[in-house]
């Protein structure tokens, strides 16, 4: 595994979530993480169960969708290259609120949940710059759900 | 007689009035005064000094309007009532365009409309600044506004000072009034028996060389000075001028629009009485088999919902909004699109108003809000 | 002066469907010398009239240097769109224009350019692309970031290949899932905040939709490193008479028909947000 940690370093340096992090707190992210290739079509975690590693992606996309009886796996959103993915186990037990598939060959850096929040524990100013980072990640998301939520496009909406 | 130099003041007595529309009458003008119409002083057509409203004055206050007897003959001893001449320059019900089908085809066409020039008689300070307001509108925009322009290029100006100022006129805030300065081609003070007439332009002096004018007396200047004096000295209400179209941008999201929107009810009154308000929407008019189509602008107001309809809904859609959107177009954003107020001081808005909303007020109320939020502000500072 | 009022007559030369209830219709001015001298600058809108029913402001949606021939792309909103939708080729109806601001264009030289649009806000943009199509090497990145209610939102969305080849690049997204779509999911801003943006600050965006898209894409923007002074949005409100003299398209202290439709963001910012103005 020693040999990938330059080319997690390269991706995660890559990321808007751990863009900018000084080299010591990189190195230490990298040693909690691995590279992780997904084929399009795969499942990379599923609604509802218990998934320790959050991903950050750094090449292909995402899917994530919801399963809902009757209209089979919905999908909310497309996530691609320096989102974050399965940010759950970063500040819970990690039971995933989504089903993550592959929408084409994805390269992804999988990062221990348990792992980043020793980390973050141990040196709270890492903590303090990630926790914000996934705040603005996840405000992110919610600004998008909301306008997902306006149906901005509607008809009789807008006229253009 | 000697021929009048420009600039020069020059007396005529009382019935020299009649000399005067007489000659405007024989020169092609149809001359439009003031006259009494359903209790009211307004702006028609007058074919002598007869018409002209006698003896009478009106009493103005927020929300209303009355006339009374004077006790003198006064053929001017009023101030402005609910019509303005844009009546006359900016018509309510104007035809911009036309389309006509001819075999099967639509043809496009603007019709010139035959138009006797007008001669206004007794326009107000505040109405001749009106005017330069609607000028900046209509004429020096990047478009030329062709029923106004005909109109307005022909028209002949002849002022009246006011020697007397309703309880609503502000025109010494916005710098219009009570004196009438430039833009006439004659002035007119009246006296107790003639007339001062001041010469405005050249088509004024030319015109004034058809009437009989003796040159003035001191004691006719000092009645004059006293008389317009009088209206300055009655002038009692006041809008703070200072800052404010930064003042309403900075407050547009200040409660008190909400409180002036209890009050209002979005009655377009202030907007049809306004001398400057311009807005107007153009409609389509057919004739009964659809082959002829008058495409007529008529007055409109952004006080009326549809105004501001979108497809995607309405975009001032509550009286706060709409009123806000009135106030702030009017004292604010009017001086970043011409350069210039759009209150003349005329105060008609006021009087009109059914229920005595007062602008003068409710920017004081604005102004006295943010003053106290911005003290707070402070304080909170230097904790 | 000519008056402003003065409509010209334009005939329907061609209709193509676009998306559900849009289509484009090519209008070509009747009289030959009007035709010669009409010109237009991207973004702009004419007045199209239907006798009887009224004028709609329309942005042109075609090629800047194509003589003759004057492009709109309709959307079936109230009574005068509706009545245009009934008219084919050979019918006739009035035209004023064009009025209004248009893209800076003129400041797209050597800098990426993004061009961000929600629905049938592409049609007004698509003159910029045009443009960058005519002048690619005048220009440095050329990406358009489009979304839709849904797939079949996607305007223009056979030419976007085309767009591809020839240097522009085209990144769609549906802002809701449909059966068969493997596309990306996610409203527009989404593909903004992880477009690759190697100098932002050279970067100019335009961007056209629904204002609250055109307001969060600008915010985006911003976040990502582009200067509000090289972001641009084209507004809309009611337009009657556009030449700036009935007051209906006032937006605070401006007229959308004459000092608009195009803003440079940083001049309107301050008040897109106020509800109801």
């Amino acid at each position: 595994m020693i040999h990938q940690q330059p080319n997690i370093l390269k991706m995660l340096s890559e990321s808007r979530f751990t863009e900018n992090l000084n080299n010591q707190q990189l190195q230490s992210l990298c040693r909690a993480s691995r590279v992780h290739s997904l084929p399009a079509g795969t499942i990379l975690f599923q609604e509802g169960e218990l998934e320790d590693e959050v991903f950050v992606i750094s090449s292909g996309h995402v899917r994530l969708s919801m399963s809902v009886p009757g209209r089979g796996n919905v999908v909310l959103l497309t996530s691609g290259p320096g989102d974050l993915v399965g940010w759950s186990g970063l500040i819970s037990d990690g039971r995933m609120t989504a089903t993550a598939v592959a929408a084409d060959d994805c390269v992804l850096v999988a990062l221990s949940g348990k792992r980043v929040r020793e980390l973050c524990e141990t040196d709270p100013q890492l903590g303090y710059v990630l926790m914000i980072r996934l705040a603005r990640v996840l405000s992110q998301r919610i600004l998008a759900t909301r306008l997902q939520l306006l149906d901005l496009f509607r008809p009789g909406g807008d006229s253009r | 007689m000697n021929q009048p130099a420009t600039s020069d003041v020059w007396y005529f007595p009382k019935d020299g009035l009649t000399e005067l529309i007489r000659v405007l009458q024989e020169d092609g003008f149809d001359v439009i005064g003031p006259t009494v119409d359903q209790g009211a002083i307004v702006y028609a057509s007058i074919q002598s000094a007869e018409d002209l409203p006698k003896g009478l004055t009106d009493i103005q206050e927020a929300g209303s309007y009355r006339l009374e007897k004077r006790n003198d003959e006064s053929l001017f001893g009023y101030v402005v009532g609910p019509h303005s001449w844009k009546k006359f320059l900016f018509p309510p019900i104007s035809v911009v365009a036309a389309a006509d089908r001819i075999e099967g085809h639509w043809e496009f066409s603007t019709p010139e409309e035959p138009q006797r020039p007008f001669a206004f008689l007794g326009v107000r300070a505040c109405e001749l600044a009106a005017i330069r307001v609607q000028d900046q509108v209509f004429l020096k925009g990047p478009y030329v506004d062709p029923i106004y322009q005909r109109r307005r290029e022909s028209a002949f100006l002849i002022a009246v000072n006011c020697t007397q100022a309703a309880s609503t006129c502000f025109c010494t805030s916005m710098k219009t009034g009570p004196r009438c300065q430039s833009g006439y081609d004659l002035g007119l003070t009246e006296l107790k028996d003639g007339f001062l007439l001041e010469i405005g332009s050249e088509r004024g002096q030319q015109l004034s060389r058809s009437l009989s004018l003796r040159p003035t007396t001191a004691a006719e200047m000092a009645e004059g000075d006293l008389r317009r004096q009088q209206a300055a000295d009655q002038i009692h209400r006041t809008l703070e001028t200072d800052g404010l179209p930064n003042l309403l941008k900075q407050n547009l999201r200040s409660s008190h629009w909400d409180d002036v929107g209890r009050r209002c009810l979005s009655c377009t009154n202030c907007t049809m009485v306004c001398p400057t308000c311009f807005c107007s929407s153009v409609t389509e008019v057919a004739d009964l088999n659809g082959d002829h189509i008058n495409r007529e602008r008529r007055w409109d107001s952004c006080f009326n919902p549809e105004f501001s309809y979108m497809h995607s809904g309405i975009a001032r859609d509550s009286i706060p909004s709409r009123y806000r959107q009135w106030m702030t177009h009017k004292l604010s954003s009017w001086h970043d699109q011409f350069g210039t107020s759009g209150c003349v001081g005329c105060g008609r808005c006021i009087t009109w108003c059914p229920t005595g909303i007062d602008l003068t007020v409710e920017v004081l109320a604005i102004r006295e809000a943010a003053a106290t939020v911005e003290s707070v502000d402070r304080g909170t500072n230097h904790e | 002066m000519s008056n402003p009022w003065q409509l010209s007559s334009a005939r329907i030369v061609e209709k193509t469907a676009e998306t559900p209830g849009v289509a484009t219709y090519v209008l070509q001015l009747t009289d030959d010398s009007l035709r010669r001298r009409f010109q237009f600058r991207p973004g702009q809108f004419n007045m199209l009239y239907v006798p009887g029913l009224g004028e709609a402001a329309i942005s042109i949606s075609g090629n800047p240097i194509q003589e003759g021939l004057i492009p709109h792309t309709i959307r079936e909103a109230g009574n005068v769109t509706h009545a245009i939708s009934s008219l084919s080729t050979g019918d006739t109806l009035g035209l004023r224009g064009p009025f209004g601001s248009s893209w800076p264009t003129e400041l797209c030289e050597d800098r990426d350019v993004i061009l961000v649009a929600g629905g049938i806000g592409l049609a007004p943009l698509r003159p910029v692309i045009f443009d960058m199509l005519s002048n690619r090497d005048r220009y440095r990145r050329c990406t358009v970031l489009m979304g839709a209610r849904d797939p079949s939102g996607l305007l223009y969305e056979s030419d976007y290949e085309d767009w591809k080849r020839r240097g522009v690049d085209v990144l769609v997204t549906s802002d809701r899932p449909a059966d068969g779509w493997h596309g990306n999911v996610g409203v527009v801003t989404t593909l903004l905040d992880r477009l690759p943006l190697p100098d932002p600050a050279s970067a100019l965006l335009m961007t056209c939709g629904p204002e609250v898209m055109m307001w969060y894409t600008a915010q985006t923007a911003v976040a990502r490193g582009i200067a509000e002074e090289s972001i641009y949005v084209s507004l809309e409100r009611n337009m009657n008479c556009a030449i700036g003299l009935c007051g209906h398209c006032q937006f605070g202290p401006h007229f959308l028909c004459k000092d608009g439709p195009v803003f440079r963001f940083d001049k309107v910012a301050s008040i897109l947000r106020i509800s109801d103005l």
